[in-house]
């Protein structure tokens, strides 16, 4: 359910109003979505979820307590207020706490598109009817989800600061099966504008490569020169900075950016020299929201720059503590690219392999930051500057610190979807990476 | 695709609409009830007077068939870090929702705003939704018949944790905490999370059903490290989540667990790392909760089996025509669903589907032979069965119910034997305890679990900790170099809060009951090796 400034703004000062606490934040938020899930060549189902909700947290002293509610009534309200407050009044001090922020200064808000927001039902079906017509008329089975939605998020504090933000996203995905099991091919992005979905094409892509990957042939695991298409590159870096950069945990000890015999090792070169990555919530290709937790501004944030480290995400309380500026986490995330097209990274191959996507990323090693997870959807043996067959897919266990610092070449960046990444709108280029560990073959198609 | 996330628990705990309190005294608790008040209100004729709305326009406008669901989660969190409190947060949340078949294809809308006119409203959007959707609906679905149930079923819980004080949970993290600190952790984290989910369900087939569950999530974690040499070492606790009363928070060891925890994490930091090679396997139910859940829960679910999963969650090596034939482990591997069992996440009346789901058990594995399917609504005959066996979830009132996992358990081995025995019955083998990371393929084949420690057994004792093991296996082989089983002294129900699935993602929480196993051969990793093959 939207709100747009103004409502919210009149709804925060109400709650505020309402507060006894000697300071209070206040966050809403809400959306409404509509979607459409396909496979086999049919709709499973369709829907137009909505929702809205509101936490309060009151202060006393260093005393904080929380409370969400989706009941936006005069008595809902007051109950919820009066709810926080309790919990706050019942929670011992913590000396850690920081006083809630004044006025903030935010950039414009460059993520929302009237016509995603408008976008009808009808529209989606329109869109995925192509790709079902498509992949019928070459004897494969298509599963997929169109999904656009609309949400705004608003954030005030008792001390004057007002935050609003609205953004509409468009998430397609689409997987093509052969009907005997053996071929699968997968594609994806995310929109601001639903006017910029081309989703016919996006369907051709995961039918060619499911028509290309058909009986894949066992290749031995072990060290392989990979070429990784943007969403297997989105997910690897997306867990690396939304989940690693942490200047706390560095700074305690307990972090891969934690130097031996303490501190951490911001300014220093921790990656080869061709690799930069950051944050923008202006960035052209993937928007992200305006602020962030406790109503930071965002600003573009360099986390990777020609291989130095250069941020790491720092709250407020641990900012204070050690002398530095907030950084505040990322809405977005952004690797820069390169001029290498994916067909000059394939003709310098002389045997490599090209992944699709990635699936099941956990974390073993929180130190070397060493994940494991498995390919999916399209593996091909590239063999003396060109792609051969296909393969059977691989599990890895390859840390994406060791990764960054094995880059062969980089492609243009692109905005792209993964999985297993961060949740954030990320662009991201295609890489080229050297001695990528693959520890056994799978079965699975 | 299954227990969501690679953060840590607590974050997952605190992202989702965990939290509510009620204070101890009066007055407080007056409060809240206020609160309460504010975001349920409806009696049950109120709720039949909603769903009304909703099934009768449904019906009207051609529905063949619509259900209704009103839900309120009530939520509470509190989380400290060594030795202060981190956060304190309670959380209500109501909503609705109306799923529509029309023409044979679904639509449904949620909103959390339970009048008349939206209801109404929202099932306009359902059936808008339909009508869009039956422009690429190739074949239409098709519902059983289900009977009509007009029922109330509440979790049996002894301690109802929403009417324990704040101030009893929060001294109980800190002490956690405390114990770790005092025992040699630099740090350490306690959670307790708990919620309470309401559900209100009514079809166009006559069924009106009220239920109510309760949830325990505990969790801790301790952590030390060594400065000069940058090395860090965690351990987690080996307490699950359960659907159950605080009577189970009052009954768990947690300060115990915290201190040994401290001295655990000390000599894992210390221990040598391990040989990689092919070892006998003697996994604790701790460990061996999570490795059901990834190698038999989700490979035995239809709808992936159906391709519905094909572009999220994935598919399945259990195709249809393997029903009764395939040979998933070895004799003495049985695996039971249940919605029944005492503590269980899934343990529940009825399923979102409107059908009853308590009371009905049935196998996934009969001594090693699959058997079963998890099914909801419209799947059976599609594979020549009759009827769904209750296993229909939907996360909370703004989501379509999918097929989610019941409680799904390894059984006991029916001969005596204990965790000792299997040792002694190993010559070159590891001991796995807890949880570690988790992963396995989109069909379920190949998996890489690891744990929280590990112990090396040689000549049927255990020989000391290593570190950095992971073991890595094929779902049908592993299953059958199943070589040895406890017997039900030894039985613990372990699960998760958040097994993820579906698009959009939904969250399930699901327990399951396993007994410490011997596998024979399995492949062990050392993850520390950057050739870690």
């Amino acid at each position: 359910m939207m709100m747009d400034e103004a409502g919210a703004k009149a709804l925060a000062q109400k709650i505020l109003g309402l507060s006894q606490a000697e300071s209070c934040t206040v966050s809403i938020d809400g959306g409404d979505d509509r979607h459409l899930r396909f496979a086999q060549n049919r709709a499973t189902t369709s829907g137009a979820p909505s929702s809205r909700s509101v936490t309060v947290e009151a202060h006393f002293g260093q005393r904080s307590g929380s409370a969400s509610g989706t009941d936006l009534s005069d008595d809902g309200l007051l109950a919820l207020v009066r709810a926080a407050e309790d919990v706050a009044q019942r929670a011992p001090e913590n000396p850690e706490f920081m006083p809630p922020l004044g006025p903030q200064t935010y950039g414009p808000t460059t993520a929302f598109a009237d016509a995603t927001a408008n976008t009808t039902p009808a529209q989606l079906a329109a869109a995925v009817a192509p790709v079902l017509k498509d992949a019928a008329a070459k004897n494969l089975q298509a599963s997929g989800f169109l999904d656009v939605g609309t949400g705004f998020s608003a954030f005030a504090t008792s001390k004057g600061l007002f935050a609003y933000d609205r953004a509409t996203s468009v998430l397609h995905t689409v997987s093509a099966r052969t009907p005997d099991g053996t071929g699968s091919g997968w594609a994806g992005t995310t929109h601001v504008d639903f006017t910029k979905l081309d989703a016919a094409a996006l369907g051709s892509v995961a039918i060619d490569k499911a028509l290309r990957s058909q009986n894949p042939q066992p290749l031995e695991p072990g060290k392989y020169t990979v070429l990784l298409e943007p969403s297997a590159v989105s997910d690897l870096i997306g867990i690396l900075i939304g989940d690693e950069f942490d200047q706390r945990s560095a700074d305690e000890g307990r972090n891969f950016a934690t130097k031996k015999g303490g501190g951490s090792l911001l300014g220093e070169k921790v990656f080869g020299d061709n690799v930069t990555i950051y944050s923008d919530p202006a960035d052209p290709l993937a928007p992200g929201a305006v602020y962030s937790t406790d109503g930071l501004p965002t600003r573009k944030t360099m986390w990777v720059e020609k291989g130095v480290l250069r941020n790491l995400q720092c709250g407020r309380y641990w900012a204070r503590k050690s002398g530095r500026a907030p950084v505040a986490s990322p809405t977005t995330l952004t690797m820069e690219g390169g001029t290498t097209s994916l067909a000059e990274m394939i003709a310098n191959v002389h045997r490599g392999l090209l992944f699709t996507r990635f699936w099941y990323i956990r974390e073993v090693d929180p130190q070397t930051v060493l994940l494991t997870g498995l390919t999916r959807d399209g593996v091909f043996l590239i063999e003396r500057g060109a792609i051969t067959r296909p393969v059977h897919n691989f599990r890895f266990n390859e840390s994406p610190v060791a990764m960054l610092n094995k880059v062969l070449a980089i492609g243009p960046t692109v905005r792209t979807y993964g999985e297993e990444g961060a949740g954030l709108p990320v662009a991201m280029p295609p890489l080229l990476v050297d001695d990528f560990t693959l520890s056994s073959t799978s079965d699975a198609v | 695709m299954a227990v969501v996330n690679r953060r840590s628990f607590l974050r997952r705990v605190s992202g989702c609409a965990c939290a509510t309190l009620l204070p101890s005294t009066l007055f407080l608790g007056e409060r809240h009830a206020a609160a309460q008040e504010a975001v349920q209100g409806l009696d049950l004729s109120g709720k039949l007077r909603l769903a009304d709305v909703a099934l009768s326009l449904a019906k009207a406008q051609g529905a063949s068939y619509a259900d209704f669901r009103l839900c309120r989660y009530q939520t509470e969190y509190y989380e400290a870090r060594e030795r202060r409190l981190e956060e304190s947060s309670i959380g209500f949340s109501a909503g609705f929702n109306v799923r529509v078949l029309l023409n044979g294809t679904w639509g449904y809308a949620g909103s959390p705003l339970a009048t008349d006119d939206e209801v109404s409203a929202a099932t306009v959007r359902a059936l808008e939704m339909a009508r869009a959707a039956a422009r690429v609906e190739s074949r239409p679905f098709v519902l059983e018949e289900i009977p009509a149930y007009r029922d109330r079923w509440d979790m049996p819980m002894q301690t109802d944790p929403f009417l324990i004080s704040a101030d009893l949970k929060i001294s109980k993290l800190l002490e956690i905490n405390e114990a770790a600190l005092k025992s040699g952790a630099n740090y350490a984290t306690a959670a307790l999370g708990f919620v309470r989910d309401e559900k209100f369900f009514a079809s166009s087939r006559g069924s009106a059903i009220e239920q109510t569950r309760v949830r325990v999530l505990p969790d801790m974690e301790v952590t030390v490290i060594d400065q000069a040499t940058g090395k860090f070492a965690s351990v987690a606790s080996l307490a699950a989540p359960r659907g159950a009363g605080y009577d189970y928070v009052q009954s768990y060891d947690f300060v115990g667990e915290a201190a040994k925890n401290a001295q655990n994490a000390r000599e894992k930091l210390a221990a040598k790392p391990v040989e990689p090679g092919e070892y006998d396997l003697v996994l604790d139910p701790t460990n061996l909760w999570l490795t059901i859940h990834e190698s038999v829960g989700h490979p035995t679910e239809l709808d992936r089996a159906l391709g519905w999963e094909a572009n999220f969650a994935g598919t399945t090596f259990c195709t249809p025509d393997q029903l009764g034939k395939l040979r998933y482990g070895s004799e003495l591997m049985t695996v039971i669903a249940d919605r029944s069992q005492e503590g269980g996440l899934s343990t529940v009346g009825y399923d979102d589907d409107g059908v009853r789901s308590s009371g009905e058990e049935f196998p996934i594995i009969e001594k090693g032979i699959f058997q079963n399917y998890q099914m909801a609504i419209g799947q059976a005959q599609l594979i020549g069965r009759q009827k769904s066996n209750g296993c229909s979830f939907a996360e909370d009132w703004s989501c379509f119910p999918i097929q989610r996992m019941p409680n799904v358990s390894l059984q006991p081995n029916p001969q005596p034997c204990k965790l000792d025995d299997l040792i002694g019955d190993v010559r070159h083998g590891l001991y796995v305890v807890g949880n570690g990371s988790w992963s396995i393929d989109q069909q379920r084949h190949n998996f890489q679990f690891g744990g929280q420690l590990f112990y090396e057994i040689r000549h049927g004792k255990i020989a000391g900790m290593v570190r950095d093991a992971a073991y890595q296996g094929s779902t049908v082989e592993f299953w059958n170099s199943l070589a040895g089983l406890g017997d039900k002294s030894t039985y613990f129900l372990g699960g998760a809060p958040n097994c993820g699935k579906g698009q959009p993602e939904q969250s399930a929480p699901v327990s399951h009951g396993a007994v410490p196993a011997l596998f024979r051969g399995v492949t062990v990793l050392n993850t520390e090796r950057r050739d870690v093959a």
